[in-house]
């Protein structure tokens, strides 16, 4: 059906109820629930999450950093009136930027939909995806509960376990 | 996916996107998927980035041997969730090399068909538990001094990947000095067992760092680009001036006897590293490179079936949603 690669689908992830949903990398996957199987081992195997999100990787509309000086929005066409995801890439303060979402808006194609966020948020590049492709966890107590609790209960979660370690004293593991 | 042909030195515009590329790289800016960027840079990148996939994944095989034989359910329960980190590792620097443009399948291809290299050290064999604990805390922790240098890279997934990975190597670096220490104060057999690794794993775990600044072709244009911000022997001074004195304290014994701390620079100095066996590793021809790659076969081999019925499965789906 795909050759010998299977379809690549953006994660989004979002750390607790309060922070924005966050574009942290990507998946080879046959389908959202098999991407979203996937992206919790590659990106839940110790961090805190409270939802993952994922939707085809072909499906969003970037534009760069160089791109927004540009006449980047002319001549695209519109379709019908529908909800966009928007992500933008805020700063390039430090390593961990990743494009965070803005924002969700109502527009007749992804151009729009940023030149609609731009209006609220500044960035330094952004994303746009159809909210129709993008199929997430619930926000149910037991759904969270099931899928990102194992993580936080991992024994060997975190390198502070073992304690300051020297060789003079060394600090058997509770 | 499109290949990109941008960013050639004969291309009309080359030179005046070139400087705002390099003063973007000097204002501390990341480069992202789709800025422009130097054709030779994306090249390096990809050719690093794959590298450090394949490392990863070959990586899981000389510890995953040991995971049946743990000594306890402790150390059996760390190894596990290692060798998963390491996975995951390389899932996060497929991803990262994927943005510039090369495909999983042409990365899996030339780990497979032996064009691909990685890193010289995981084709060594793990002939003692032992080798488990001085891998953790030698290996990572050479792993850990160029990891931590790439989270500053000027490419925004590659830097990425490198914090997430180096939060988890931090953890494995400890795990293994906390092995380590144990067995080099436990008993007769434990202590000879544990300097035994350390003189199998020493030599290798110097050359992870690459060859010296003066055989190193490629550092200065990496080091422009911010692709590294150091130099090969800045690394692995690094783990010298860390690791020396803590192994010294354990009573261990680096296998160097030229080893020796000097004063004036306030750095250990190693005798010379052999450079012949490196390049040897590196071409196909160390202990277990077969070994490693006809694993690497037979699981893609055996997991066959499964990408199969996935595929099936989701073929289905389609269909009844068709309906």
């Amino acid at each position: 059906m795909w050759g010998t690669e299977w379809p690549r689908y953006e994660v989004i992830k979002q750390d607790t109820p309060k922070s924005p949903p966050q574009m942290v990398g990507s998946v080879h996957a046959t389908d959202p629930e098999h991407a979203l199987l996937l992206a919790r081992h590659v990106f839940v195997r110790r961090p805190s999450a409270y939802a993952l999100f994922v939707a085809p990787a072909e499906a969003f509309f970037h534009v760069t950093q160089e791109g927004l000086k540009g006449p980047w929005s002319e001549g695209l066409e519109e379709g019908p009136e529908e909800a966009y995801w928007v992500f933008a890439k805020r700063s390039h303060r430090r390593s961990m930027v990743y494009g965070d979402l803005v924002g969700r808006f109502l527009a007749k194609g992804p151009a729009s939909a940023i030149r609609e966020a731009l209006l609220h948020a500044q960035g330094v590049a952004f994303w746009a995806v159809p909210e129709r492709l993008v199929v997430g966890t619930e926000p149910k107590e037991e759904v969270i509960e099931s899928w990102f609790a194992p993580a936080k209960d991992k024994t060997y979660r975190l390198q502070s376990y073992y304690g300051l370690v020297t060789a003079k004293e060394v600090e058997d593991a509770p | 996916m499109v290949k990109l042909r941008i960013g050639y030195p004969e291309d009309p515009d080359y030179p005046e996107r070139l400087e705002e590329f390099e003063a973007r790289i000097a204002r501390g800016e990341k480069i992202e998927p789709g800025d422009w960027m130097p054709a030779e840079y994306r090249r390096q990148l990809i050719r690093m980035i794959s590298q450090h996939a394949h490392s990863e994944w070959v990586g899981m095989l000389p510890e995953g041997a040991w995971i049946t034989r743990a000594p306890s359910l402790r150390r059996k329960l760390i190894l596990l969730a290692k060798v998963q980190d390491e996975a995951g590792h390389g899932q996060y620097l497929y991803h990262a090399a994927e943005t510039l443009g090369v495909t999983r399948e042409e990365m899996v291809e030339a780990l497979l068909s032996g064009r691909a290299k990685y890193s010289n050290i995981f084709n060594y064999p793990t002939l003692t538990w032992a080798d488990v604990g001085i891998i953790g805390w030698l290996v990572d922790g050479m792993a850990i001094k160029n990891q931590t240098m790439l989270a500053q890279c000027s490419y925004g997934p590659y830097s990425r990947a490198m914090v997430r990975i180096c939060a988890e190597e931090t953890f494995h670096h400890k795990q293994g000095k906390e092995a380590v220490l144990l067995y080099a104060r436990g008993s007769r057999k434990q202590r000879q067992m544990v300097q035994d690794a350390l003189n199998r794993w020493w030599w290798p775990t110097l050359m992870m760092a690459g060859p010296h600044d003066t055989d190193s072709p490629h550092t200065p244009l990496l080091l422009r680009w911010g692709i590294k911000t150091k130099t090969n022997d800045q690394i692995r001074q690094e783990f010298l001036n860390e690791h020396v004195p803590e192994l010294l304290e354990a009573g261990l014994t680096p296998p160097d006897p030229e080893l020796r701390y000097d004063e004036k620079t306030g750095n250990w100095v190693h005798g010379p590293i052999p450079w012949d066996e490196f390049w040897k590793v590196i071409n196909g021809e160390g202990p277990m490179n077969r070994h490693r790659l006809l694993a690497r076969e037979r699981a893609h081999e055996e997991g066959r079936w499964v990408r199969e019925a996935m595929e099936a499965h989701a073929k289905r789906r389609l269909a009844q949603a068709a309906d």
